[in-house]
Formats: C-alpha cells, structure tokens, sequence
C-alpha cells in the first residue's frame, strides 16, 4: 500500500524528520511539532494515518488522540515513542485506544512503515464491527453512489410514504460508506450524515434479513450511545440493501422516539420498501452503465484505442 | 518473497491445525473448562514460539502457575502477561507487567503492544495470545471501545503470523453483544460440558472437524 497521507507529530525536530525520512519514500507526510499544530492539520488535510510521539509540547499524544476520536473517530493513531508504557498515563484515556510502537527497537522506523499500512488497510482502530469483505463492499457501493444517479426524489416519495405507512417518527434510506453514513432521503427529520461508529445500520449490514431494536436502551450494543439520545432514537427497524451480486451497500429504515414493536406483517411490508428502493438503486446503475457504455461507443471512431477496442466487438 | 510456514497445532487438542495469522474466539461457560482449554492452545509447539497472556479474571502470577501446570514453561525471555485486574500487580522479572483496570483499554492495547514486540525482539519468530477473558472488558464498559480494542489486537496477530485465542463465557454477555464481537474472529470453538463429558466443536475454519469432539483434560 503506497500513498498515503501520514501525520507525523514529534516535538523534536531532529526526531521527527528522522521518522518523516522512513515513510517519505512510499507516503505523503505532513509534520508538525504540537498537539494543536496536529489538530490543524487534521481539519485542513485528509490524513490517513497519524504517528504521534507521546510527549508533546502542550500535551500528549493521547491528548490528540481524543481529540480525534470526537473529529475523525476512525483514523488510526500510532504512538511512536521513547516513553515506556508504564509511565503512559492511559488511565484517563482509557476509550480511545492507539497503536504502539517504542521508538527504541531495532529497526523500529522501518516496522513503523509496515503497522502504518497494516493499521490502514485493516481499519483496526475502527469502534463497530466490520464487514467480512469490507473493501468489495465499498466498491459495490462506488458503482450506486455516483453524482449523477440523484434518486433522492424516489426516495422522498418512498421514506414519506413509509413513515406513514408504519406510524413512525423517522423513515429513512441510508448509504454505510466507509466512515459515515450517508441519508439519502430522511422522512421526518433531516439527518444527512452521521459517523458510521454511532450509526445503528453499520450493524445492520452484518445481518442476513433485518435488524429489529425495539427498546435502543435495553440493548448494549446502542444504551451508551449518546448520539442515538440526541436523535431521539429509542426503536429502530433496518433491512439491509442488498445488491443482485450480494454486497450489503446500507439499509432502509423506520425509527421511534419511543421503544416500539413491530409486527410480522409490518416487518414483511418493511422488506417491500426496502426490495423498492434497491430496485431503484439497481435501475440506476444499469441506467449509467449503459449511457457509460453508450457515451464511448458513440464516440468511437478512428481515434478509438486499441486497447479498448480489444474488449468489443 | 513469501516464506511457506506450518501453522499452529495443538497436542492433545481435537482441533487441526490452524494457519498462522488466525484469530479464534473460545466460548464457554467459565466454569466448564475454557479456562484450561486456553491455557493448553497456548502451549508452545517449540522454542522459537511465544506465548502471551491478558488476563482481566485471574491474577498474572496464578496465570503462570495455571500455565505451568496446564504442561507450559516460566522462561520470561519467551512468555509475557498483561494483568489486566484490579489489583494486579507488575513484575518485570517475570515479565508480567499491570494495567490497572479492565476499563482502561487504552493501556492494556500499549501494554500489549510492548509485550507483543519485545518477545519478538528477544527471538520470538511468532507469538500465542490469549485472552482470559474479555467479559470485564465488554462488562464493565461501553462496547464501542472494545470493537477498537479487539481489531487493533487481532490485527497486529494477524499481520504478525501470530495465534490469538480470546475466552468469553457467553452467559456474562447479551447474544447481540456476542455475535457483533464474534465478527472480529476468524472462528469459533465452542466448549460445553453435559453429562460428565467435555466436547468441543469448531466453526467458521476450514478443514476441521464439524461436530462435536470429546475433550480430556
């Protein structure tokens, strides 16, 4: 994995510039020297990655981390430092949890570049659980979720209706791309993102048929979810969207402010709205892969590559 | 450049072996023997192995003690412990070394980390780990942190050609809560005990036995 874009934070100048040489030849980095240098960072740049010492000038490695963890909840952070881990003081950031690597081992800025990458392409410091075949499934979701496929008229009409239909607060349709989910139509309140870890459906993707929370507080998995009390989200019903080739791309879902339950036959009507709004998903994208296919052919001429023209006719 | 290496076998074990890299979730009731079931997949196949210890329910030196008497070894160069209980205490000379809490899963991550790493640098070529248990870990704190927690682990074993073995007595925690912390495993062994007989089964790896296997501890 090559390319990515790594923070590194490191009070000493010397230090730093030695660890930014170890990953310059495969990565972009971006270096600073202080917690709120690194914060700026972070709001300006989409960094993948960050390599943090654990002794900063105006505070700690874990100090940034928790604030990470509020702005960019998944990235991932590696404490690369001289410090030993008993005089870390984890106890007040217990939550947040962070890669470690002491700067002292042999051959430690060449092992940094290998977790750096591993860390990324494994999403280890995401908080929800992860798909099997996560990265096929952001692809799937790539060929739904282009700009010009707006159906968000489609499902304005298919949310209001549900919500209706059911008697609840909210219907929604939602997109689990990789860190957020995204409303694509929000019948009843007007959420348009929400971070994937604080989201109920990045559960729902992991079922076969649905998700059904009748009491949100009487779950573990959601009770300390605060995000979900401001919401006002205390029932909640999800059926996984599913692609003809079997990637789960996000879900359509009702939810209460109040617990509730939800009969057989409202859960069977829920998988109707869910089998209609995929079908609109699944009509768009053959709409687009035709104009696609259409728009090159149209232009085909002498000017046509050979390699392209060897997978046509 | 790839090196072709065996995986991990377990003597006395009805269970095959398993490629390196794999992740296992061992389920159980506590009292039914998983906590031995544990302490023998973490017997080392040979010198060049590692094994290494979080313990959230029982004290790193009893760890020990039980390791040794479950057939394993004290050399500290090779056998590492993150004691994770309350009152659990650090020896360095033993190579066992306090986090303080459960809660603090930020520590016991580093703390393992550091392990991890210094028993590879002290000659280790790959590394056991175990888990005994995670349901202080999922008990006593909010459940996001654990999702972190547990990929962060099971994702340095993984890319280290590493085993990792991680106990939970299903009883401690909701169904939903298992099955979501389950998604972080490559497979399943279940243990139960019924009519004076331990047997445990496999799920999710291939080429194991299917159904139930009589275990003798």
């Amino acid at each position: 994995m090559a390319d990515l874009t790594i923070a590194c934070v490191d009070g000493d100048p010397a230090a730093r510039s030695e660890t930014r040489e170890a990953l310059v030849d495969d990565h972009d980095v971006v270096s600073c020297g202080s917690v709120s240098e690194a914060a700026d960072l972070v709001r300006t740049e989409d960094i993948d990655c960050v390599v943090t010492e654990y002794s900063l000038p105006d505070g700690s490695g874990l100090d940034l981390t928790r604030l990470l963890r509020d702005r960019s909840p998944d990235t991932p952070v590696v404490l690369f430092t001289d410090v030993s881990p008993d005089r870390i003081d984890s106890a007040r950031y217990q939550d947040v949890v962070v890669e470690y690597l002491p700067k002292d081992m042999p051959e430690a800025r060449k092992l940094l570049g290998r977790l750096v990458e591993n860390v990324v392409a494994q999403r280890t410091q995401v908080a929800y659980p992860l798909p099997p075949e996560e990265d096929d499934r952001l692809a799937a979701l790539a060929q739904y979720d282009r700009p010009g496929m707006e159906a968000a008229e489609t499902f304005d009409r298919l949310t209001t209706l549900a919500r209706a239909h059911f008697g609840v607060d909210v219907a929604f349709v939602g997109l689990v791309d990789a860190h957020e989910e995204r409303f694509l139509a929000c019948a009843g309140e007007d959420w348009e993102t929400l971070d994937r870890e604080d989201t109920m459906c990045t559960h729902t993707i992991l079922e076969d048929d649905m998700m059904v929370v009748e009491d949100v507080n009487a779950d573990p998995r959601f009770a300390d979810n605060d995000r979900l009390a401001e919401l006002d989200i205390a029932a909640y019903a999800g059926i996984p969207l599913r692609t003809p080739r079997g990637a789960t791309i996000g879900a359509f879902c009702l939810t209460n402010g109040e617990p509730r339950s939800f009969t057989e036959a409202e859960l069977t009507d829920l998988q109707l709205f869910a089998d209609e709004a995929m079908e609109q998903f699944e009509l768009r994208r053959r709409l687009e892969e035709s104009e696609e296919g259409d728009g090159p052919a149209a232009e085909s001429g002498p000017g046509q590559g050979a390699a392209d023209g060897g997978e046509r006719e | 450049m790839s090196v072709q290496r065996s995986g991990y076998s377990f003597e006395r074990l009805p269970i095959a072996e398993v490629e390196s890299g794999t992740n296992l979730l061992v389920t159980g009731p506590a009292l039914g023997g998983i906590r031995t079931l544990l302490l023998r997949m973490l017997l080392r196949g040979n010198d060049r192995e590692g094994a290494l210890f979080i313990t959230a329910d029982t004290g790193g030196s009893t760890t020990l003690e039980d390791y040794a008497a479950a057939g394993g070894d004290y050399d500290p160069t090779r056998i590492g412990v993150v004691d994770c209980t309350e009152d659990g205490t650090g020896d360095p000379d033993r190579n066992i070394h306090a986090v303080g809490s459960p809660n603090d899963l930020t520590g016991v991550g580093i703390e393992f980390s550091s392990v991890y790493e210094a028993l590879h640098a002290n000659g280790a070529d790959r590394v056991r780990t175990g888990v005994y248990t995670l349901s202080p870990f999922v008990v006593y704190g909010s459940v996001k942190p654990v999702y972190r927690f547990l990929h962060t682990l099971t994702g340095r074993i993984r890319t280290a050609d590493g085993l990792g073995v991680c106990a939970i007595d299903p009883n401690t925690v909701e169904t939903e809560t298992l099955s979501s912390l389950a998604q972080a495993f490559d497979g399943r062994v279940e243990l139960r005990a019924a009519d004076g007989e331990t047997a445990l089964r496999m799920q999710g790896l291939p080429d194991q036995p299917d159904s139930w296997q009589t275990v003798e501890f």
